[in-house]
């Protein structure tokens, strides 16, 4: 008990006010205003115990510690005489699990008090394994993909640029990281992480890594693509030069709608470094395909997320079934418009435009010259074309994950089409052309109020007209035609719901009146 | 004068007397003894950390113990009555166990408190002087 002192937290320094400390010296305790641990005791449920008291004696100059040793009593006649339980009064150090008391251990802190989760106090175990032998090769999102000894790897960067082999893929999660790497020629076959075999080594559990496709990367930075794809590679020295050095990996995962992993592929860029080279660069990707389905890069799951792209298609005429969407629009199923390019000249950016993307309002134009020999119809026609592209889609994705066969998913493009002249002109033989193209999307939050998902609800394009006045040959009038893309929020509040308030039912017995009634 | 005599030199009584009165205090003393050595070893186990391991061998003995106890009384009881030495000789023998077990209350518990200690040590006095009043008797009826 005189050596325990609750108040010496630093190592090898004197702590203010603890007068227990033994790194403090007489002239440290001269300073202290009081003790901060008065006594040091054991347990005071013992009849007779060692007790350290510190104190300081102000009175005389300078302070002094005094320390004093007793015997404190515990008066009350239920104090512990003795003990004969080695654990009594202290906490007993839990065992530690060798392979011999496993099984022992684990039957006595699996029951309900030791469990993490609240719920499973009452369940029954029983119906809890048969799920659970499903779940053993199910993924879930997220989850880190598991290889024979361990998980699947896509060196990253942590807080510098070196690459550290330390981040797990997890599944469903596309990734791209760029991360630099030391290398050195004489190394040249000694580090694991610049030849393939380190990225193929390991398979995916009980799928083996195939290789997809080798590019092989010049010294001057030109690629060929080698038409046999199954030979391993490994960095060798050539001519004093390191050749089969892993710039790049492409990991493309297949998997089924149990979750399960069926097809694991990797794809390689393969370069050369020379004696000068101390560093390089290498690039990782990680990308996930539904068995069965053509990728289409999905846009949100299932709200849309703010920067990805607005998908949209057009069903195909004259099919009066519901029918899937096609994406002709662009290569990808994109909502566009028109672009702004940087000599601001309509006629001469055809077909320059820029995918509309969720939650971003944008603004784009460009400026139109026209002179006096432009005729009406093909001036609107054109027009027209710039500012729509050159097919415009009917049916724009409601969620971000909307598939093509679900119709019902698809939000159909409203046109509307007003003219900036406000009075209006009796006389219709003037020309009318559109100016500028609105494209407003609504959108509501949709789901639960912790994780509401973004979901377009309407989607209306305005065209506006203006007239065309005809002009003295030989001059020129520029005209700027814009295009912009609003986004509004129409969710409507959440309203707070309460219970209702409780009514007092009260019914009397029907005898209550008895001898009256 | 047989009168006389009688009151005069009771030694053709043999039943000790004073052993008749301690086995009398003996058993409402344990009566006592019992119920709060199990009121003490009910809040020992609340108030300390008692595993079954340990708890249970106390109880047993405890339980164990006013069984002899009864027995040991009544034997001696009835020996002491009936002036036979071999009741009273088969009740010193199960005061030994007595003796063992109070004992054990004592040192051996798993938590020996301050009034654990008064209790037996008042039991063993007790047993003690018993003992020896029982060996007077036997002497005396042996005789």
């Amino acid at each position: 008990v005189a050596k325990l002192c609750v108040c010496d937290l630093l190592v090898a320094q004197c702590d203010v006010n603890c007068c227990c400390d033994p790194d403090c010296s007489a002239a440290d305790f001269s300073l202290f205003t009081t003790c901060s641990v008065p006594i040091v005791t054991g347990d005071n449920r013992l009849c007779s115990q060692k007790a350290a008291i510190y104190s300081l004696d102000v009175e005389a100059n300078p302070p002094e510690r005094i320390f004093k040793l007793i015997d404190q009593v515990n008066p009350s006649v239920f104090c512990i005489h003795a003990t004969n339980y080695k654990e009594a009064l202290s906490f007993s150090s839990p065992q530690m699990p060798t392979s011999e008391n496993f099984d022992q251990l684990l039957k006595e802190f699996e029951s309900a008090t030791f469990s993490a989760e609240p719920g499973s106090w009452n369940m029954n175990t029983d119906a809890q394994s048969p799920s659970d032998a499903n779940e053993t090769y199910r993924y879930e999102y997220g989850v880190p993909i598991q290889t024979e000894d361990a998980f699947l790897r896509l060196p990253s960067p942590v807080v510098s640029s070196w690459c550290s082999d330390a981040n797990p893929a997890g599944f469903l999660v596309n990734q791209a990281t760029k991360c630099t790497r030391s290398v050195s020629v004489e190394k040249c076959g000694n580090i694991q992480a610049v030849s393939m075999l380190f990225y193929i080594n390991s398979s995916v559990l009980a799928v083996n890594i195939t290789v997809q496709s080798v590019v092989v990367q010049s010294l001057n930075g030109m690629w060929t693509l080698l038409n046999s794809s199954d030979v391993l590679r490994l960095p060798m020295i050539l001519d004093e030069v390191c050749i089969n050095i892993v710039l790049g990996v492409s990991y493309h995962i297949t998997y089924t709608d149990a979750g399960e992993i069926i097809e694991a592929a990797a794809s390689f860029v393969l370069g050369a470094i020379n004696k000068e080279a101390l560093s390089i660069q290498q690039s990782f990707e990680i990308s996930f395909t539904q068995v069965n389905t053509k990728p289409v890069p999905l846009s949100g799951n299932p709200g849309y997320v703010v920067g990805l792209p607005v998908r949209a298609g057009f069903r195909p005429q004259g099919y009066p079934f519901p029918v899937e969407i096609f994406f002709n629009t662009n290569k990808y199923g994109q909502l566009t418009i028109l672009k702004s390019t940087s000599n601001q000249d309509c006629l001469a950016a055809q077909g320059a435009r820029t995918p509309v993307l969720f939650g971003y309002n944008m603004v784009s134009g460009c400026k139109l010259r026209i002179t006096a020999a432009v005729k009406c119809q093909p001036l609107t026609q054109t027009l027209l074309d710039l500012l729509k592209g050159q097919t415009f889609p009917e049916y724009v994705a409601s969620f971000g994950n909307s598939r093509a066969q679900d119709v019902l998913d698809w939000v159909p493009i409203t046109h509307f089409q007003t003219s900036e002249q406000r009075i209006y002109n009796t006389f219709q033989s003037s020309c009318q052309i559109p100016i500028s193209l609105e494209i407003e999307v609504k959108w509501t939050k949709y789901g639960s109020l912790v994780n509401p998902q973004a979901r377009i609800v309407n989607v209306t394009a305005t065209i506006t007209t203006t007239t065309l006045k005809q002009l003295p040959s030989g001059r020129e009038r520029t005209i700027p035609i814009t295009s912009s893309v609003v986004f509004t929020d129409i969710s409507s509040p959440a309203e707070p719901g309460y219970k209702a308030w409780p009514t007092i039912n009260v019914k009397l017995p029907f005898d209550f009146f008895f001898p009256f009634v | 004068t047989s009168l006389l005599r009688e009151i005069l030199n009771s030694s053709y009584q043999l039943s000790s007397v004073p052993l008749q009165i301690l086995f009398y205090i003996n058993g409402i003393y344990y009566i006592f003894y019992f119920l709060a050595t199990l009121a003490m070893i009910v809040y020992k186990s609340e108030v300390f950390s008692y595993p079954d391991d340990f708890l249970t061998p106390d109880l047993a003995l405890l339980f164990i113990m006013a069984i002899l106890e009864v027995l040991r009384l009544y034997l001696g009881s009835k020996g002491n009555l009936t002036e036979e030495e071999a009741p009273l000789g088969l009740s010193l023998a199960i005061t030994v166990g007595s003796v063992i077990l109070s004992v054990y209350f004592l040192v051996w518990q798993t938590y020996v408190l301050k009034a654990d200690v008064i209790l037996n040590a008042l039991l063993l006095f007790t047993y003690g002087l018993e003992s020896v009043l029982k060996v007077v008797a036997i002497a005396a009826f042996v005789s």
